[in-house]
């Protein structure tokens, strides 16, 4: 161990992924350095519109981590920079970066944007994909971290006008390119990907044809921030289409480009991007998906999916198109194509976009050949089936797009893994290089008369197009006790992060207020805003003009904006009264418990006790394993039998994890950091203490009722199948698989992801033992996403037959004296096809453990409609529980393939470390308190507490009842059943309700007087 | 009356107190001669207001390099009248009803004759397309555009600058070749003409893009642009959807 | 009672932090359109709704009050928060049922993060009834005195 190692990490790509890897670094005690080739954080998630299956607001969701990584204090981010240079190993690296000048001083820029408002030079507006244009000098977009100018020099002709205008003195049109060296313990990439150049498939016409966009123009037309403030317009004339197409698989599954993989995401987004055209066209849109497979594998996708068709009346047409032509005279475009019954069909449309795939970044073989890591055919990182985060190089990592085309959650989850390995080589230095966020001081508010500042968001154009934000504003200036009111474009941007604080020093503020957009997102982001102000952090409140006002009254704004007054008096009145609050803090156990031994539970728990943590990890059954025994052959290739034995070989000889075989959590008390648990383990009941908690409960393979299976032992499931062929048992020379049986149907809506990619593999492991063998798959889609297309490519190629079949017309299984029989529908031919096959397969559904109800309710977190857990937020927060400490991972979650798995039980284990790394966790200050003056004693409260956070204690030689506020959790119950009212629940008392109660249901000159 | 073809059109001459002197000033009564300090602080504004105002023609006269008593008013003059030219060409007017006239003030000689010559250019010319009926109005929205675009910050920081980057060094200590600087500058030019034309058109009545298109003579798609930065400027904003058309009116700029 | 204007009901709705804040929440997310007559009051959990609360909004003249808090039996944060709210809103039903005030006036929902679209779907329908029932009658007798 000669060198000693660095507590610092150095992560490439300030993408959603870069972002999500840097924070859980940050959160666990290392310092992070964030680089990115950008002028500013955020990546292609910054430039979508919505994001699927909730369709949330991309920018609403990003922008808090955009400013959580903004204003980390152990966060560095390096823009305008690439890697250039790489010495040193695993533990110590000394990596070399180039940042290119900004010709801005980026300590001295305030974001104030004058510059560029008098900036004499246009631009190409390369966010809004070149479909605007904006100045030579500029910031990306409105809500950029950080917001600092840059100049972009090709264009800039060196006027001067900007440095006359800038009142910082920040532009330096001298400063030159740089270079600094960091050093760090271990470097993780996430560069992303980059849309695939449409213009090289000439035969669609991109870049000739106008009205032919590229999927990531159309994010830009559809958003309301975009060049054509959210209505979809043609780009050659500037009307709105009535009848768009969507072309799939546009430089994705393409073996002429030799991009011979799917991309993965595309299928989703198209559908998202065409309900979103819909909702955001005035008039009737017909929007037409032009598709291979649609690939809606992952969780609730295909409940989505059915949505666009049935109650959006999207058209699916399952085609490649072949070409598109253009009618000069009208701009309008023909789709040639060929259609499901084999004729060739043309079909006009106003507007045409190209669903372009995902391609590796741009000088992605420099990156590559700089740090010495090994790239794959297609240039994607290279990784191995069951060390999905791993380069070929010790202590360089990688999650997100770049090791394969995925979506944003799944890129999350990797970014959190990767953030898990990386951390693990150098836990010992945890906590060394960081530095502790040191607030001012309180100012103490506790006899003045409030002083309230209103602060109102446009939040672009989501409030301020239909609220009349000045009005509301003029209103609250009003109201009592507001001493300050104004509107902003974007209150939650990093400058006026920065205004709020200078008002509150300016006005002398007490009490803020914002209007915007929802507390359960943005309320900690404000409170840190007045606590780094010197405030309080309760003395803060928000209106939600936005969620619950604009966004579902968009066609009355004067009822809307009459609303919004009333939402802002509303809290104004409550935030008169607001008292100071303390954040109790409360020890942490440094321990996980983890239930379940599958691949899942096994990784989280070995990564738990690598980073050093102690484990308690408790199986149901004898031995560990669960779905992964099953398991005999993966596409890739690697045995994962070997790799499980080395798995639990790992788990069981490591000295900090602690296995419970055949055992069972029966009872889960307590909270984050501290909690109590009782295992039932050989008949006994053992008490655990722990920190954290991860469901890794895994799944189970759906028995069958259709097809006679139970009832004919011929016909099997994959996983019997799998053990034949395994096992040598296997013989029959003519196979049919069904796909989705138990799954996409109307009792599980969803799609079980992973068995197009069993079939697939089972299908090759026969036609490797026997290539005469006859298989054949029927299929509704065949969903092998990412690299997994090439073994479909590699399955067709060898013979086996891929024939799909709809919910009308299901192949039918008969035994007939003896013979088993098997009738399906051929589209092509149009006839039905009888044949008597050997063995039919059944790729059978993933469906949740049984067991997840129990749990559930154990742990008090929620199950989805199909039964499996629901995470905190689906996009960005795929692993966590809205419950603090509890943490999910692999099958729990849904279906997934053994890399899934583990990346999702890796992801678990840092977004636990971000609580156990610590020794104390700072606890929300809404608690109960009880006025012991006022208590009798009756006990009613303790009786009613769901946590057992209140006990009795003598006081003065009475019985008074005492809140622990370390099991508080704010809910207030005790208060409301209070007979004497002597518990008061900080932050939402008595009296600040009724004020709200009040003030709401008032006008104006009431409350005033 | 004034629309008499036979008649000599009106020319308004702006002269720099320095130029010339009296006895030089002989000139045909059609000519009005109006003094200014320095021919280099004309603002281009008031060159098109004068046509605006129904000058068939305009000259600016001023003294040549090297003797501007002002030191280089009259180089400033040359590029502001390049500007002005290139405005005028778009507005319909003609590039040729402008010109700038720049002579020695200590050689002697007869402001007359140049007056003259200039005079009959223009009558050949005819009169102001301006007091044509069937094309003024939109001639005169054109003038409109024109002088915005003059008096915009952009055209007026480039034209300030100019000398500066093309004689000197720009702020990275390079110089900047006439014809690209030229060719940014008519770039300009053009998108401010064409972004206040679509300004003064949708004042009144919200208009499409087509309508746009067709009024301004250049193409859907580049109107759209331009609305695109119309709107990036608040300039312009949409009214109204008609059946599948966007329609967009012009806010006041401030 | 001169204007001709339709009767638009003024209703307060206590909503849970946890499910049905999300809800409405989502309900925006999702753009689902609903009535504009709803003021919407977040407090924690169902079980902090005083029946002093709803009493206190239709005394201030509310003509209607939405209780929404997570599903019944465990869908609620804090436990079983959302037990303590049915009992309260059932027994409050009856007691303002004695003092004169329909008790339809008052709503108990259970909504989750998920149901953007039932919370409107409750909304639209909690305005329609009370349009039917008319103004709050202490409102009227607020103003006859």
């Amino acid at each position: 161990m000669g060198e000693s190692k660095v507590g610092a990490v150095l992560v490439v790509g300030g993408g959603v992924a870069g972002i999500q890897a840097a924070l859980d670094l940050a959160d666990s005690g290392f310092k992070v350095y964030l680089a990115d080739q950008s002028p500013s954080i955020g990546g292609v998630m910054a430039q979508l519109d919505k994001t699927f299956p909730t369709n949330d607001c991309s920018m609403c969701i990003l922008a808090p981590k955009l400013v959580a990584a903004g204003r980390h204090p152990n966060i560095t981010l390096i823009t305008n920079s690439e890697v250039v240079g790489l010495n040193g190993e695993a533990g110590n690296f000394e990596v070399k970066i180039r940042k290119r000048s900004r010709y801005i001083n980026e300590d001295k820029c305030n974001g104030c944007g004058l510059c560029a408002q008098k900036c004499p030079v246009e631009a190409i507006d390369t966010y809004n994909k070149g479909l605007t244009d904006r100045s030579a000098v500029y910031v990306e977009f409105p809500q950029a971290v950080p917001l600092r100018f840059k100049i972009d020099r090709e264009k800039c002709i060196g006027c001067r006008t900007c440095q006359e205008v800038c009142k910082a003195n920040a532009v330096e049109y001298y400063q030159k390119d740089s270079e600094v060296i960091l050093n760090v313990g271990s470097i993780i990439l996430a560069p992303g990907f980059e849309p695939f150049d449409a213009r090289l498939k000439s035969e669609y016409g991109y870049g000739r044809y106008q009205n032919v966009v590229t999927s990531i123009e159309f994010e830009r037309i559809l958003s309301a921030s975009g060049p054509y403030g959210g209505i979809v317009l043609r780009p050659s004339d500037g009307e709105i289409p009535r009848k768009i197409a969507f072309v799939q698989c546009v430089g994705s599954r393409d073996a002429q480009l030799g991009n011979n993989y799917c991309s993965a995401a595309c299928c989703m987004y198209s559908i998202k991007e065409a309900i979103i055209a819909k909702e955001h066209v005035p008039t009737k849109l017909e929007c037409t998906i032009f598709y291979m497979d649609i690939r809606a594998y992952g969780k609730e996708f295909d409940a989505y999916y059915k949505r666009a068709k049935e109650e959006y009346g999207i058209q699916f047409v399952r085609s490649r198109v072949a070409s598109i032509t253009e009618d000069q005279s009208t701009g309008n475009l023909f789709v040639h194509y060929v259609g499901e019954d084999e004729t060739p069909r043309i079909e006009e449309f106003d507007m045409i976009i190209l669903s372009t795939g995902m391609q590796p970044p741009k000088d992605v073989e420099k990156l590559a050949k700089v740090l010495g890591i090994k790239l794959n055919k297609y240039r994607f990182c290279e990784t191995g089936a069951f060390t999905p985060l791993e380069t070929s190089k010790p202590g360089i990592y990688v999650c997100g797009a770049f090791s394969s085309p995925k979506d944003i959650p799944e890129s999350v989850a990797q970014a959190s893994a990767a953030a898990s390995k990386a951390m693990a080589i150098i836990a010992p230095e945890r906590g060394k290089l960081v530095t502790v966020k040191e607030a001012p001081p309180e100012i103490d508010v506790g006899q003045e008369e409030p002083r309230i500042g209103v602060f109102i968001c446009h939040c672009g154009i989501n409030i301020g197009g239909i609220v009349r934000v000045p009005e509301v504003v003029e209103y609250a200036k009003k109201l009592p006790n507001v001493v300050y009111a104004e509107d902003n474009l974007y209150t939650c941007s990093d400058d006026t992060q920065k205004r709020i604080r200078e008002k509150i020093k300016e006005h002398n503020l007490n009490r803020v207020v914002v209007a915007s957009c929802t507390p359960r997102t943005h309320e900690p982001l404000f409170r840190e805003t007045v606590r780094e102000a010197g405030l309080n952090p309760y003395l803060f409140e928000m209106a939600n003009i936005r969620d619950q006002c604009s966004w579902v009254h968009m066609h009355e704004p004067e009822e809307a904006t009459e609303k919004a007054k009333d939402l802002v008096r509303s809290v104004v009145a409550k935030a008169r009264l607001l008292k100071p609050l303390k954040n109790p803090t409360v020890k942490v156990t440094p321990v996980g418990l983890v239930i379940g031994g599958g691949v899942s539970g096994m990784t989280a728990a070995l990564e738990l006790a690598n980073q050093g943590f102690e484990v308690h990890l408790v199986e149901r059954e004898k031995e560990l394993g669960g779905h992964l025994k099953k398991i005999y052959y993966v596409l890739e290739g690697e045995d994962p039998q070997e790799y499980l034995r080395r798995l639990v070989k790992a788990v069981m000889e490591h000295e900090r994890i602690h296995v419970y075989l055949g055992a069972s959590v029966v009872e889960v008390n307590g909270f984050v950091g501290n909690f109590k648990s009782k295992i039932l383990h050989n008949g006994e009941e053992k008490q655990v203490e722990h920190g954290i908690v991860i469901v890794a409960t895994g799944a189970t393979e759906y028995k069958p009722k259709e097809y006679l299976y139970g009832e004919d032992t011929r016909v099997l499931t994959q996983h019997e199948l799998e053990e034949k062929l395994a096992e040598g048992k296997f013989n029959a020379k003519k196979v049919v698989m069904i796909q989705c049986v138990g799954a996409r149907n109307e009792e599980r809506p969803n799609c079980a992801r992973i068995c197009c990619g069993q079939a697939i593999k089972n299908a090759l492991k026969i036609k490797e033992l026997n290539p005469d063998a006859d298989v054949y798959v029927l299929y509704k889609d065949v969903r092998s996403y990412g690299f997994k297309e090439e073994y479909y490519r590699e399955a067709a190629a060898k013979g086996v037959l891929f024939i799909s079949y709809s919910d009308e017309k299901k192949p039918k299984v008969t035994n007939e004296s003896g013979k088993l029989k098997l009738a399906f529908w051929e589209p092509v031919l149009k006839q039905e096809i009888q044949m008597e096959p050997d063995i039919v397969v059944l790729s059978a559904a993933t469906i949740p453990n049984p067991d997840n109800k129990r749990i559930a309710e154990m742990l008090k977190v929620p199950l989805t409609k199909d039964g499996f857990f629901l995470e905190a937020h689906m996009k960005l927060r795929p692993v966590d529980f809205q419950t603090d400490g509890v943490f999910l991972c692999g099958m729990a979650h849904s279906p997934k393939f053994i890399e899934e798995s583990i990346s999702q039980a890796c992801a678990a284990a840092a977004r636990a470390a971000t609580i156990l790394s610590k020794k104390e966790l700072e606890m929300e200050g809404i608690v109960a308190n009880v006025d012991e003056d006022l208590c009798s004693g009756c006990r009613i409260c303790e009786y009613l507490c769901p946590y057992g956070a209140i006990e009795m204690k003598e006081k003065d030689g009475k019985l008074v009842a005492h809140v622990i506020e370390a099991l508080c959790k704010g809910c207030g119950v005790c208060g409301t059943a209070c007979p004497t009212k002597a518990i008061i629940l900080g932050h939402f008392t008595t009296e600040e309700i009724l004020a709200q109660v009040r003030a709401v249901l008032k006008e104006m000159e009431a409350i005033a007087a | 009356m004034e629309s008499n073809p036979s008649t000599p059109p009106k020319i308004v001459c702006f002269m720099c107190n320095w130029a010339f002197c009296e006895e030089e000033l002989h000139v045909p009564y059609n000519v009005n001669i109006v003094r200014v300090m320095c021919i280099g602080r004309m603002d281009p504004t008031l060159v098109l207001e004068t046509f605006a105002n129904g000058a068939d023609g305009v000259m600016l006269a001023g003294c040549k390099p090297p003797d501007c008593h002002f030191i280089d008013g009259n180089l400033h003059a040359e590029r502001a009248v390049k500007m002005l030219k290139k405005l005028l060409a778009l507005t319909g007017l003609g590039a040729n009803r402008l010109e700038l006239l720049l002579t020695s003030p200590i050689e002697s000689k007869d402001f007359g004759s140049y007056a003259k010559v200039f005079s009959e250019e223009i009558w050949k010319l005819g009169e102001s397309p301006l007091k044509k009926d069937e094309l003024a109005s939109m001639i005169r929205v054109n003038v409109d555009a024109a002088k915005n675009a003059a008096s915009a910050f952009r055209l007026r920081v480039l034209l300030g600058r100019e000398e500066e980057l093309t004689e000197f060094l720009n702020a990275y200590g390079e110089k900047i070749p006439e014809e690209e600087f030229d060719a940014l500058l008519d770039e300009v030019v053009k998108a401010e003409f064409i972004r206040y034309k679509i300004h003064h058109l949708t004042r009144a009545n919200p208009r499409s893009v087509k309508e746009l298109a067709e009024a301004v003579g250049i193409k859907p798609s580049a109107v759209l642009r331009h609305i695109t930065n119309m709107r990036r400027k608040g300039m312009i904003a949409l009214e109204r959807v008609e059946g599948n058309t966007p329609l967009y009116r012009a806010l006041e700029v401030r | 009672m001169s204007s001709q204007k339709e009767f638009e009901p003024k209703i307060v709705g206590f909503l849970c932090n946890w499910c049905s804040y999300a809800g409405a929440d989502l309900a925006g997310v999702s753009r689902i359109q609903y009535p504009p007559n709803i003021r919407i009051i977040r407090v924690m959990c169902s079980g902090r709704i005083d029946p002093a609360f709803i009493l206190e909004a239709l005394k201030n003249g509310a003509d209607g009050v939405l209780v929404a808090g997570c599903h019944l039996p465990s869908d609620c944060h804090y436990i079983s928060g959302n037990f303590k709210a049915l009992r309260r809103v059932t027994l409050l039903k009856k007691v303002l049922e004695e003092f004169g005030i329909e008790p339809e006036r008052v709503r108990l929902e259970w909504v989750s993060a998920s149901e953007g679209d039932k919370f409107a779907a409750v909304v639209r329908d909690m305005v329609e009834q009370i349009k039917k029932l008319g103004p709050n009658p202490l409102k009227m007798e607020a103003k006859q005195t």
